[in-house]
């Protein structure tokens, strides 16, 4: 298989303590109403725990991005070095088609520009030799940069429960699921 | 619904009234014995409509200016495809309109009508995204194009002759009937499916718009025309409405898959 990136995610530790979206809006200072990055809480009927749990997510990076196959202006492409989805804004004529493609919800309405933006991977950084800036801030290493070419983790699921299940487009993501805390009673005297 | 999808409303009905316009005109013309009415206004009617939804459709896009860029992704986007498709049915559309004389040649009807299928399909395609699992399938294609019958045929009421009016109430009734059977299935069938179709099904059945749609857009038009020998004026105009609240149930009721995540 080819270089293929992806993010890991460790529902198992993220606390969804929200610091991974605010970096990736430090990084890039969207405009009002713009997120790239979204934690999601999981429903009770899926985690129904005290302590909740969380996906934080943001553009998957599919193998087959069905943003980029809608895309009438071809402002997307697929960097063939390590699979990573980028949105050539400049192209972008804002005729919403990825917006509603995706059921990921990755791309979002600009509304100052009137033009579609998605998380980029940081490839910017990537290329720098760096992490994109939610892993890199995650206090809890709940966000993980894999490459799925190489990624050997038995426990790792691609569509856990709460995660839409889109087989076609194949999202580069893996998961760890939220175990169940250990309740610890008083032995009964 | 959010303001960027009105153009898209109004784009969507009328380019499909345009196609069931020439589609009905064309049927009319050949398929029954008497005078073929008044084609050219029928023509110019299509023509009409089509440029005003082209005009809407340009709306919803961010910068309408970009629009000719569109069709540079023929290969994957049906986006592309689509417009690639209703050019060449404005193309036709105009040609046809030109070389109207009592009647249009039976060639150029029937291949302004495969033009304007074609093109509805890659509508069709276009508005049955992976992001709205109740419409990723067949149904957009079925929607529109009982949106084409009905509005074809109910508008193509006004440019008949009247030895064509019980072919038009035939094709009219028949299309309405089956609109109704489709649109009072669909939720229930939706309610069948996962989450975000379950959802989508609920969210038609409690929705006053879904239902007055039904009653002016389908109910009472059938009854019109049952009760009628003819089409009154008021039929047209109730089917249109019907059609435009249709749609905007369908931009505004089906649920996006990003809205369910984290949940079962
Ligand atoms: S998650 Fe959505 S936006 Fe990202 S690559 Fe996949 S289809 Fe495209
Ligand atoms: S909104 Fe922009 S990026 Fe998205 S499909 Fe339209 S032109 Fe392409
Ligand atoms: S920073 Fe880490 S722990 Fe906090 S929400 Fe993001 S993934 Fe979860």
């Amino acid at each position: 298989m080819r270089k293929q990136l992806g993010f890991y995610i460790d529902a198992n530790r993220c606390i969804g303590c929200f610091t991974c979206a605010m970096a990736c809006k430090n990084q890039y200072h969207q405009d009002i109403g713009v997120i790239w990055r979204q934690v999601y809480d999981l429903k009770t009927e899926i985690y129904p725990h005290r302590e909740r749990a969380f996906y934080s997510l943001a553009c998957n990076h599919c193998e087959n991005p069905t943003c980029s196959n809608v895309c009438p202006v071809k402002a997307y492409y697929k960097r063939e070095t390590d699979g990573v989805v980028v949105h050539e804004q400049e192209k972008c004529i804002g005729c919403g088609n990825c917006i509603r493609s995706c059921p990921y919800g990755a791309p979002r309405h600009n509304p100052v520009l009137r033009k579609a933006e998605k998380c980029s991977f940081c490839w910017e950084r990537i290329d720098s030799g760096l992490e994109p800036a939610c892993i890199l801030s995650c206090p809890v290493d709940a966000l993980q940069l894999i490459d799925l070419a190489t990624f050997e983790e038995p426990n790792a699921v691609q569509y856990p429960p709460g995660f839409p299940k889109f087989t076609s487009l194949n999202p580069s993501v893996r998961f760890r699921v939220a175990q169940s805390p250990t309740v610890i009673r008083r032995k009964r005297l | 619904m959010n303001s960027m999808e009105l153009p898209l409303v109004i784009f969507t009905v009328l380019s499909q009234a345009a196609i069931g316009l020439v589609i009905i005109s064309s049927i009319r013309q050949f398929a029954a014995e008497g005078p073929a009415g008044n084609v050219r206004g029928e023509w110019l009617a299509a023509l009409v409509l089509l440029l005003v939804g082209l005009t809407a459709s340009l709306f919803h896009l961010g910068h309408p200016l970009g629009a000719v860029n569109a069709v540079k992704h023929l290969s994957n986007a049906w986006l592309s495809r689509e417009a690639v498709g209703v050019s060449l049915f404005l193309a036709l559309v105009i040609v046809g309109f030109f070389s109207i004389k009592d009647r249009l040649s039976p060639g150029l009807a029937a291949l302004t009508a495969i033009i304007g299928l074609v093109a509805l399909f890659f509508t069709a395609m276009t508005y049955a995204p992976p992001g709205y699992p109740a419409i990723n399938n067949a149904l957009p294609l079925v929607f529109f194009l009982l949106t084409a019958a009905v509005v074809g045929a109910s508008v193509s009421s006004f440019f008949t002759s009247q030895e064509k009016i019980p072919l038009l109430r035939l094709i009219l009734g028949g299309s309405l009937a089956i609109s109704l059977v489709v649109y009072l299935t669909v939720p229930f069938v939706w309610l069948s499916g996962g989450t975000v179709m379950h959802q989508t099904g609920i969210e038609y059945l409690t929705s006053p718009l879904y239902w007055s749609r039904i009653i002016i857009g389908l109910a009472l038009p059938l009854a019109g025309i049952w009760m009628s020998r003819s089409i009154p004026a008021w039929i047209p105009a109730l089917v249109i409405i019907g059609e435009f609240m249709g749609r905007i149930a369908f931009f505004s009721l089906t649920l996006h898959a990003s809205s369910n995540i984290g949940g079962l």
